[in-house]
């Protein structure tokens, strides 16, 4: 038997398995929700489009988020960030009547700032990724409050003209174009979103960068035994999730037009949910960009039919996070464990 | 017809703080040769060759590569010179492909993407060179060990070296994986690379190398054509006065109606022992014989409570004892030696004194803490009883080689002085020295009159140090023997074909 590679070992390549499962359990929810809810109109471009509106700046953080997971580390200032960053736009705008560029400018040298700092702190002084980023969450945090402890509306004539941007999605019929029903867009915030997860993708799959930071969270050791830049491309992975998390702040200023000390709390929690049940291992090294769009999708999908039935409390969604949650961490455990046993260990 | 010298070192000494490491060591190694370094552990191998790349760096002396002089600051700059190493434990990532574990850090670009297709090629292409016809696009740790190392050696070999070193490559691999290896290191000294080969199987070194290195305690010993050198003679050098220590060991002596100590009874895991039985007498050491699999460590580890027996019964002094954990094995004054000690045993980032206090304060109930000055005391008395190399008893375990970590183990369970005593593999990836001390300590454990497992898959070890043999074979015993009167062959034929 020939052991070279063909079109099916490529496909059933056990480093896909865990996309592959994210895949299918966002499948048949949506199916299941399509067969309960198909006549409330479950099934259409709008509701599927509405999993991204609705979700896109947990989807922007999620790209930053999978690179610093698949080093192996972990970053809990993100929904900080995020937040600090609305306050930037929300207060600049409103309050010092700044342009919103000045300030998206001033909240990308603090937000990439920062995630360049903790990254040097836990490569260089080689303190704990979690508590690093900790201390980040509650600096970002802090700042939020001393800016303000009011939600402050942000009007501005740009911030309404990005927000209220959309393309209408079209079909043609009758030898012209007209809008699909019912209505359906895609904003900015999708947009964004779609090519921050292209971008991801090609970092990871194919520059020597994105190859590099597979190889710390497989073995930083060998890593650094086999020449790689380690100390480089950790403090870089921590710079581009602070730059995903700004990214990520200025989707939600759009989304909700206004700016809180108080907004995205526990918003680092819910972005690494989607990067773990999108298949990203939280013990490093592996982790795919096709993985987390679906995890972002699988998430937001669960919120989704709890609206449709329009019976089940909210609190409903949480639930059901968590189990596929666990369940996700159980077979990522299951496949840790099935692989590393064929080295005999 | 020998090459010239590709690798000149004059006068190496390197010094750690107290211990003169190498001490005016020279080495050469010539283009197309293998060249096993030999020595026991801590006879300056490993330290002779981080000096070499880079990782050491040497105190006094000079190292030519091609008559130039290097001074490497590290396995990068070692690397790009051409010298690249092979560590016993494979330095790669097992979430990458084996392909992208060959190239990782250098990969083809194109257009400025990583050429994927070109990586999988070129790693097809060096793979096969090394009669592995496998998928490069798997992750590595879908592969075996050997496969593994290989894949290493063609990373270290795509860098275009001169010089590879091998660093005990072998001692993970079967016996058809070392063939595999050895054909592909024969291959590469055939292609006119300078190979250095450190292994502890003496059968390896005949069968693949050109010349011998010798070292003992940081000096060099001499350097030998291999036809020049028996075995007896190769093992004598390397150990010095150690050889007397082997052939003056003595079995314990275990009167008839010594009290039994250890008594099993039909005991089984439910799944991978059925049946297995046994009796141990104080003073008496039990040796356990057996291929890897048939069962050897499965039973110790019910004994111990490390699995649970759901039947049978276990009777430690004469007692009936329940055994589910190992707390209950160490309450019952049973002590386990496990198979891998960097695993199971050592625990690394502790100093020395707190592995050997682990179980004498476990034994004692945390309640009853000792102080720093009785633990010392204590750490101390048995780095001077056992000879365990260290500069005191704070240093880190995980610091120590894998010699002296073993006697940190025996020394852990000595100071809880149990009435049984199991050891796995006790001598397993150390020097002959070093054995012969563990044999001896062993012994002398017996003549205290503890009671020892002792499992091995070296026969002549066994055979030298058990009162009784249990032989296993698919996981069960198959035949007990008595230790004076039986042979290599006898064991061998009944593991071969079953009990006669």
């Amino acid at each position: 038997m020939k052991n070279r590679q063909t079109l099916l070992t490529r496909i059933t390549n056990p480093k896909y398995i865990m996309v592959y499962a994210t895949i299918g359990i966002f499948l048949v929810i949506y199916a299941a929700g399509g067969f309960l809810y198909g006549d409330k109109g479950f099934l259409t471009v709008r509701t599927f489009v509405n999993l991204f509106i609705d979700n896109a700046y947990f989807g922007i953080s999620a790209v930053g988020m999978t690179m610093v997971l698949i080093t192996g580390g972990i970053d809990l200032s993100v929904g900080a960030v995020a937040s600090l960053t609305g306050m930037f736009i929300a207060y600049g705008t409103t309050v010092l009547h700044l342009h919103p560029l000045t300030c998206i400018a001033a909240a990308l040298v603090m937000g990439v700032g920062l995630g360049l700092l903790m990254g040097w702190v836990i490569h260089y002084l080689n303190v704990p990724a979690f508590i690093t980023t900790l201390t980040g969450m509650f600096l970002a945090r802090g700042v939020c409050s001393l800016i303000s402890r009011e939600s402050i509306d942000i009007h501005h004539p740009m911030i309404d003209a990005l927000a209220g941007w959309k393309i209408y999605l079209m079909k043609f019929a009758d030898g012209k174009w007209v809008r699909i029903r019912p209505i359906a867009f895609v904003n900015f915030n999708v947009l964004l979103f779609l090519v921050m997860i292209i971008i991801g993708a090609f970092i990871l799959q194919r520059t020597r960068f994105g190859r590099n930071i597979y190889a710390i969270g497989g073995n930083e050791q060998s890593a650094s035994l086999m020449g790689l830049p380690v100390g480089r491309t950790k403090v870089l992975v921590y710079g581009f999730n602070g730059l995903c998390s700004v990214l990520a702040g200025i989707s939600y200023a759009l989304y909700v037009k206004s700016g809180w000390n108080l907004s995205l709390q526990g918003g680092e929690l819910e972005v690494i949910t989607c990067a773990v049940i999108g298949g990203t291992l939280l013990t490093g090294g592996v982790g795919y960009m096709i993985g987390t769009l679906f995890g972002v999708l699988l998430k937001s999908v669960i919120p989704a039919l709890i609206t449709f039935n329009g019976n089940l409390l909210s609190w409903w969604g949480k639930i059901a996070t968590g189990l596929l949650l666990l369940l996700f961490i159980c077979i990522q455990r299951f496949v840790v464990t099935s692989t590393g046993r064929r080295k005999g260990q | 017809m020998p090459g010239k010298n590709i690798l000149e070192m004059r006068g190496i000494t390197i010094e750690f703080p107290g211990v003169k490491a190498l001490d005016g060591v020279d080495f050469s190694l010539r283009e197309g040769e293998i060249h096993s370094l030999l020595g026991e552990n801590g006879a300056g191998k490993s330290t002779l060759i981080k000096c070499i790349n880079g990782v050491n760096r040497k105190d006094s002396g000079t190292i030519l590569l091609d008559g130039h002089e290097i001074n490497p600051s590290g396995p990068n700059e070692a690397m790009t010179l051409g010298i690249s190493t092979v560590f016993q434990e494979v330095n790669l990532c097992p979430n990458l492909s084996v392909a992208e574990n060959i190239f990782v850090g250098r990969q083809p670009m194109k257009r400025g993407q990583i050429d994927w297709s070109e990586i999988n090629r070129r790693a097809e292409e060096l793979m096969s060179r090394f009669h592995l016809d496998i998928d490069v696009t798997r992750p590595l740790s879908y592969y075996s060990t050997a496969v593994q190392q290989m894949t290493a050696i063609a990373r270290a070999v795509d860098v275009q070296a001169k010089i590879l070193i091998l660093d005990e490559p072998t001692s993970s691999l079967d016996e058809n994986e070392v063939q595999l290896l050895f054909s592909v290191m024969r291959q590469l000294r055939d292609s006119g690379m300078g190979i250095i080969f450190i292994t502890h199987f003496l059968d390896q070194i005949y069968a693949v190398s050109d010349r011998m290195t010798i070292l003992r305690n940081g000096h060099l010993v001499g350097t030998y054509n291999i036809d020049e050198l028996g075995k007896f003679e190769l093992v004598t050098k390397m150990v010095g006065k150690d050889m007397d220590v082997i052939f003056s060991l003595k079995r314990a002596n275990v009167p008839p109606d010594a009290p039994v100590m250890l008594k099993a009874e039909h005991i089984g895991d439910g799944s991978r022992i059925d049946d297995m039985s046994l009796t141990l007498r104080k003073g008496e050491l039990v040796g356990f014989a057996g291929l890897l699999g048939s069962g050897r460590t499965e039973t110790a580890e019910m004994l111990f409570g490390a699995t649970r027996a759901v039947h049978g019964e276990i009777f430690v002094d004469g007692e009936k004892v329940s055994i589910r954990t190992p707390f209950d094995a160490i309450q019952a004054e049973e002590a386990f030696c496990p198979e891998d000690r960097k695993r199971d045993g050592i625990i690394g980032d502790l100093s020395i004194r707190e592995n050997i206090m682990l179980a004498v304060q476990s034994r004692k109930g945390f309640m009853h803490p000792m102080t720093k000055q009785e633990q010392t005391e204590l750490a101390d008395k048995y780095i001077a009883l056992l000879g365990i190399a260290t500069p005191d008893c704070e240093k880190k375990a995980g610091e120590l080689s894998g010699g002296n970590q073993q006697k940190v183990i025996l020394a852990r369970w000595m100071a809880a002085s149990p009435k049984v005593l199991i050891l796995d593999e006790p001598t397993r990836g150390i020097d002959i020295g070093a054995k012969a001390e563990i044999q001896r300590l062993m012994l002398e454990m017996c003549g205290e009159g503890v009671s020892v497992i002792f499992i091995s898959s070296e026969l002549d070890e066994i055979i030298r140090c058990s009162n009784r043999i249990v032989i296993m074979r698919d996981r069960a015993k198959v035949a007990e023997v008595d230790g004076a009167s039986c042979t290599q062959q006898d064991i061998l034929r009944i593991i071969a074909e079953g009990a006669a």
